[in-house]
């Protein structure tokens, strides 16, 4: 098969370097500002770009609304998880969480608030923080990662209250159960565990790679991704995409994808995932595929929906992943275009 | 006429010419002598108007005598014969009467025609003579004008005027008091001086030419005297080169090649003067020469050529280069020295360049490395996107409209490459934005260049001398690593190279784990692309390399592909990704010592690394039966790290462990 190729443009060596990283970035993590018309991205290299949403969404959008207004070097390591709250975001990354400002991010040279780093136990190798999570009620955020512990910071004063111990092997993902003060995690170990927060100690352990139904060794054992709906858990990763019934702990749907999922979302009655493979599955809550829809990556990492209700004209899906790309969907049923870093 | 047969007097009765009829009635008159019956003058005594009278009332009469006949003759009758006869009788009178009028009006008609002739004929004489004498009148003032016109030789000639006339004459020429009043005189006197004046110059004329005509032989005979010392001089010089030589100073060497660089066209000129100049302190360092190609300098003549061989004709013309050329050699360090010869296309005002490397020890070429050093490729893309296939000045893409050359390219093998910073070296400079019309060599543009190109030429050249010898090496599956680079590796690597072959560009764009780097932009046709194959028990990995002739300031670019329980590429497999990213993205770890010539057997030593980190790790699959086949040897704190659950590719020194970036 012919393929077209591109004319060459003369590439002297800072160009070449340049188009060598956009090839080999990876964005981890997205987040969307407070105010729901702005975007932030996190890729591997510690950058963090904000893209104007309102701005690539509008009529009159050129080539250059799809580029970061600002993009700044946040972190020494990859980006992984970000998170906002009505003023902050937070983002963390290589062992430590920082904090900016939104109202200050646009602005060149934009200084993070403060950074801090949870009490680790090793100092060998500073583990990575792999998700943040934003506990409204009790004004805090969790995070977990590569230490196997869920940390709680205090966001009013900064301190480190709980260190939550159980996983084996490091935490891959966070979820938030809202009516009881619980957190479930899922990590490397094959475990999803519940925490209450109050309590501060786990209360249910699902091992998800025991149950032969959704367990897929070739895969491996890990849990990739979790979301949660009240009584309602759904997990994937290196096995099957399944919904999980928590009080009585028993999967009640698998989902039929053969890759490994990394990232999983309620959507009204749609369950949205996405992970290896360049399309984002939407499926009804019986098990059926309803649509793949196709993004620009090969591969995505973290998909995001826009719901802040001051900007519903920005409400879209983001998904990003193994590209220096985020595709923006304004209707779930195709990719409207694709920001760029 | 009449009046001539009047004044006949003869016995006989002479008929004249006009009246024959007259005969019958003449005969009974009686002649007497110096009488006779002449009608002519009865003509002039009569009155015409009563004759015409006359001759109606005989008309009528004869009418009347005729119907009266014609009535008596109808009737019939005795009497009638004789009243018939007295009628008829007076007929006949009647007839001689008109008869006899007859005669006189053509008497009359014939005196008014002799009459008319006579007269006509006095007006022609009269006529006549008036013609002459006006034809007279006018030659006559035709005469005078031309007498009055007339201008005598000597108002041509310029005469000094009045005044100077009388203050230099002398008296006995200017005779004042005659000429004064006598303008006749006046002119004749200064006519005079006139002749004397000019006849004293030309004999001051005659003079001067003699003696010019001297003064010419004695020049002649010094020129001869010195154009004998030439020839002198020469043995000379020639006699003093044995001291030259001895006292190192070659001054005729120099010399002589500065004679022949005035032949050079200017931006030939400009080359030589800014290489003179710069290598001026380091004399080892490069030879300069200019040569004269003596097989340029004619083109056979040939007869009454076809179209098709016209054309070419105009091409060889239009593509013709000047027959001198500027030779550079520059050594490198390693005695390996890169030849280039600049030559300069006169129609097309751009200056191409051949290049050629010799080593000190002859290289044996691994076939992989065939055009590494070929001529037509080891100057390519010196700087970003010089090519040199294509020509550097806008104007030349008319004149090839002309004669039908489509593009520079079907000829540089022949003519060199015009490579845009040969241009610069010879001062010429093709503005894209406005073209000029003229291009004329510029010296501060070529010495602005100079130094930075020909620091370029060598690194390129010593960079590719260190590939060719690498390569050698990669062919027989050695991956050929220094000894100060030894410590971005680990002692022990147990994948192998097993293959390093050269593929096509088409080749190359082909593969389909190469998609990205051919929507980048970054595998032109510049390029030189290759294929490694690294191997371990089962699995193999298939790296496609994009070697851009910047190497190596420009990193080679690795694309993979893993054969290994499946295939395994960038599209679905992160780690493939992460590998990738260890080599091309880090490169700057492993350029090695500077120059950096170490980079490429770097980066492929390190993807043995990555793949026997990448086998080593990899979770055992518990459903599977058997032992893992690569077992972990490596010292890994982690095994996974991040959501993308990367495998730990960084090595570090000189711990000796792999960690995550």
């Amino acid at each position: 098969m012919e393929r077209a190729v591109p004319p060459t443009v003369p590439l002297g060596q800072m160009e070449v370097f340049q188009a060598l990283q956009r090839l080999h970035m990876t964005i981890f993590s997205q987040c969307f500002s407070p105010c729901g018309k702005f975007l932030a991205a996190g890729n591997n290299y510690g950058q963090i770009a904000i893209f104007s949403l309102s701005a690539a969404l509008s009529s009159e959008a050129k080539e250059e609304s799809k580029k970061p207004i600002v993009t700044f070097q946040a972190h020494d390591g990859p980006v992984y998880s970000m998170v906002s709250t009505d003023r902050h975001l937070f983002s963390a990354g290589d062992g430590e969480v920082k904090a900016w400002l939104w109202a200050e991010i646009l602005k060149k040279g934009c200084k993070e608030l403060w950074c801090r780093q949870p009490p680790y136990r090793t100092s060998l190798e500073v583990p990575e923080i792999n998700a943040l999570l934003l506990v409204p009620k009790e004004n805090s955020l969790i995070l977990a990662g590569g230490d196997c512990q869920l940390h709680t910071m205090d966001l009013e004063t900064g301190t480190f209250t709980r260190a939550l111990r159980g996983h084996t092997d490091y935490i891959h993902c966070l979820a938030l159960r809202d009516r009881n003060p619980e957190v479930l995690s899922g990590g490397e170990d094959g475990t999803v565990r519940l925490w209450d927060l109050r309590m501060a100690k786990e209360v249910q352990t699902i091992e998800v790679y025991k149950h032969e139904e959704c367990s897929r060794p070739h895969n491996g054992r890990w849990i990739g991704c979790l979301a949660t709906d009240s009584d309602w858990m759904v997990c994937g990763g290196g096995p099957a995409l399944t919904l999980w019934h928590l009080r009585s702990s028993t999967p009640t749907t698998i989902f039929p994808m053969w890759a490994p999922q990394k990232h999983v979302t309620f959507y009204q009655d749609l369950i949205l995932s996405a992970g290896q493979g360049p399309c984002v599955n939407q499926w009804q809550l019986s098990g059926e595929l309803k649509a793949q829809v196709p993004g620009s990556s090969p591969g995505l990492l973290s998909l995001s929906l826009n719901q802040q209700p001051a900007a519903p004209e920005c409400k879209v899906l983001t998904a990003a992943g193994n590209s220096c790309r985020v595709d923006v969907f304004t209707n779930l049923g195709y990719r409207a275009f694709s920001l760029s870093f | 006429m009449s009046s001539e047969s009047s004044k006949k007097r003869k016995p006989k009765v002479i008929r004249s010419d006009g009246a024959p009829a007259e005969g019958k009635r003449n005969r009974s008159d009686p002649e007497q002598e110096g009488k006779y019956y002449s009608e002519e003058a009865e003509v002039d005594l009569r009155d015409p108007g009563r004759d015409y009278e006359l001759y109606k009332y005989t008309c009528q009469e004869l009418q009347r005598l005729m119907a009266e006949i014609q009535d008596l003759k109808s009737r019939g009758g005795k009497d009638a014969a004789v009243e018939i006869e007295d009628r008829r009788i007076l007929s006949c009178v009647h007839f001689m009467t008109l008869k006899k009028l007859n005669r006189l009006a053509h008497i009359r008609l014939k005196k008014g025609r002799d009459q008319t002739h006579e007269a006509k004929q006095k007006v022609d004489a009269y006529h006549l003579q008036l013609q002459n004498l006006l034809y007279e009148v006018m030659h006559l003032q035709k005469e005078i004008t031309k007498c009055l016109e007339f201008k005598s030789k000597h108002e041509e000639i310029d005469l000094v005027s009045v005044e100077e006339f009388y203050q230099e004459a002398p008296p006995d020429i200017s005779k004042a008091e005659i000429t004064m009043g006598d303008p006749h005189q006046q002119t004749l006197a200064r006519l005079d001086w006139e002749l004397e004046q000019r006849k004293r110059l030309a004999e001051q004329y005659r003079e001067s030419l003699s003696n010019k005509e001297k003064i010419l032989k004695e020049i002649e005979v010094k020129k001869e005297y010195l154009s004998s010392l030439q020839p002198r001089l020469n043995s000379i010089m020639q006699a003093s080169l044995p001291v030259q030589e001895y006292l190192f100073m070659p001054f005729d060497q120099a010399h002589k090649q500065y004679e022949t660089a005035r032949h050079l066209p200017p931006p030939l000129y400009v080359l030589f003067v800014q290489a003179k100049a710069l290598f001026k302190p380091h004399e080892e360092s490069q030879d300069d020469e200019s040569d004269s190609d003596a097989e340029e300098e004619q083109t056979t003549k040939r007869r009454r050529p076809t179209l098709g061989v016209q054309l070419d004709d105009k091409r060889k013309e239009m593509l013709k280069r000047h027959p001198l050329s500027v030779m550079l050699d520059l050594k490198c360090k390693d005695d390996s020295v890169l030849h280039l010869t600049f030559y300069y296309l006169m129609n097309l005002n751009i200056m191409t360049v051949k290049a050629r490397v010799t080593t000190a020890t002859e290289l044996i070429t691994p076939i992989s490395a065939g055009d590494l050093l070929s001529p037509d490729s080891v100057l390519s893309c010196l700087y970003p996107g010089d090519h040199g296939k294509k020509t550097p000045n806008p104007a030349n893409q008319y004149q090839f409209d002309k004669v039908g050359i489509l593009t520079l390219r079907d000829y540089v093998l022949d003519l060199g490459h015009p490579y845009l910073w040969v241009q610069k070296l010879g001062g010429l400079h093709f503005p894209k934005e406005q073209p000029q019309p003229t291009v004329i060599a510029d010296h501060s543009l070529s010495s602005s260049h100079m130094e930075t190109t020909m620091k370029l030429l060598k690194t390129r050249v010593q960079s590719r001398l260190a590939l060719h010898k690498q390569f050698a090496s990669l062919e027989h599956g050695i991956v050929p690593v220094t000894s100060d680079c030894h410590y971005l590796f680990p002692a022990k690597v147990v994948s192998r190279l097993v293959k390093w072959v050269t593929i096509a560009h088409e080749d190359y764009v082909e593969l389909h784990f190469t998609k990205d780097i051919v929507e980048a932009g970054l595998a032109g046709d510049t390029n030189l692309y290759y294929m490694a194959l690294v191997e371990r028990g089962t699995a193999k990995l298939q790296a496609a390399v994009v070697l851009n002739p910047g190497y190596s300031s420009i990193p080679p670019i690795f694309q993979l592909c893993l054969n290994w329980k499946g295939e395994k590429t960038n599209s679905n497999d992160d780690n493939i990704r992460a590998m990738e990213s260890e080599v091309n993205v880090c490169y700057k770890e492993l350029c090695g010592p500077r120059p950096g010539h170490q980079l490429l057997t770097n980066q492929l030593q390190r993807l043995c690394v990555l793949l026997d980190v990448y086998l080593e790790t990899e979770i055992h699959d518990d459903s599977v039966e058997g032992p893992k086949e690569f077992p972990q040897e490596k010292m890994c704190l982690r095994l996974f790290r991040g959501p993308s659950r990367m495998k730990p590719f960084k090595y570090n020194h000189p711990q000796g462990f792999f960690s995550h970036r």
